[in-house]
């Protein structure tokens, strides 16, 4: 096992700008915008070999979970085989049973995954990519998203 | 090399680039997520703000000055006027968030780091991304692609 290199937490001021060199690197070297959601959708029509899927985005959709793991091993934890949600399972806290906490996941991810397609992108895409280029699309789906987590959030805490 | 083999040599390394800071600064961890869209800090928006802060000025200053991308010629940024979907969506979106605890990208973080039930939250969102590209198909329409998205360029394939 490797020793800790990495803190357990990266401070914002070193990741907020690194995450922000990121994207002005792939814009100079591909002239494109680093969004997941398109990833997510060019995988998907990768894998079934649809005509004009854009092949090299599932590369980058693998990289994340490559690069994801890479900083884990760095940290002092490792990587540990969990469930995961330890807010929404621990009895100390919101103490969902595990098939309750496994659909309010689901019901959650597949709203997330049809709004993200109907805006036309997700935090990477419009949050960081799209307000960078200052597009007024991307800050209006971005105040959106953010206003409606903080909301739903809010009524998710009073149980 | 073929342009498309430099594409994935270079969506490989960023992609790996972008998880590795995603998991360094613990954005894969339900309680980061959970813990910023209560307001019981504030960590995640500066970092929002500090990506945002660096590159938007440095794109600006590269656009003026009609910098070359290396794959895609010149640079060219993309800005859409705002449509009903992007509002409407993205707050769909946002709860989908609040309730799954994390996004897109850092939900493959979240499984790569060991976390199981990050494997539903994926599912879930493949399913909900086709659910919508189904409905617009049905409508002869095309999904809106947003400006932070893949984008025809230039040898963009």
């Amino acid at each position: 096992m490797i020793s800790a290199v990495l803190p357990d937490r990266l401070p914002w001021y070193l990741a907020g700008p690194a995450l922000g060199l990121l994207v002005v690197g792939f814009f100079m070297f591909t002239n494109q915008p680093l969004g997941a959601t398109g990833a997510y959708v060019e995988t998907a029509k990768t894998v079934r070999r649809v005509p004009g899927a854009v092949s090299w985005r599932a590369f980058y959709f693998v990289g994340i979970a490559l690069g994801g793991l890479a900083a884990v091993l760095l940290k002092e934890d490792g990587f540990v085989a969990r469930k995961g949600y330890d807010v929404l399972l621990d009895a100390n806290d919101m103490n969902l049973s595990l098939p309750v906490a496994s659909a309010v996941i689901f019901v959650g991810a597949i709203v997330m995954g049809y709004g993200a397609r109907m805006a036309g992108g997700c935090t990477s895409g419009h949050g960081i990519c799209g307000t960078a280029q200052r597009s007024p699309a991307s800050w209006a789906a971005t105040i959106s998203f953010m206003s409606a987590a903080v909301v739903t959030t809010f009524f998710v805490n009073q149980f | 090399m073929t342009p498309s083999t430099s594409h994935k040599i270079i969506g490989l390394l960023f992609g790996a680039g972008f998880g590795f800071v995603l998991a360094a600064a613990n954005l894969h961890e339900y309680k980061t997520i959970h813990d910023m869209l209560s307001l019981k800090e504030f960590d995640v928006f500066l970092l929002m703000g500090g990506a945002i802060g660096v590159s938007l000025p440095l794109l600006a200053l590269l656009e003026r000055n009609k910098a070359k991308t290396v794959l895609g010629g010149t640079l060219s940024l993309s800005r859409s006027p705002v449509k009903r979907q992007n509002v409407v969506g993205g707050a769909l979106f946002g709860i989908g968030w609040a309730l799954s605890g994390t996004c897109p990208a850092p939900a493959l973080v979240m499984l790569a780091s060991g976390a199981g039930l990050a494997i539903i939250t994926i599912i879930g969102l493949f399913i909900g991304l086709g659910l919508r590209d189904a409905q617009t198909s049905r409508a002869a329409g095309t999904a809106v692609t947003g400006d932070g998205e893949h984008r025809e360029t230039v040898a963009a394939r």
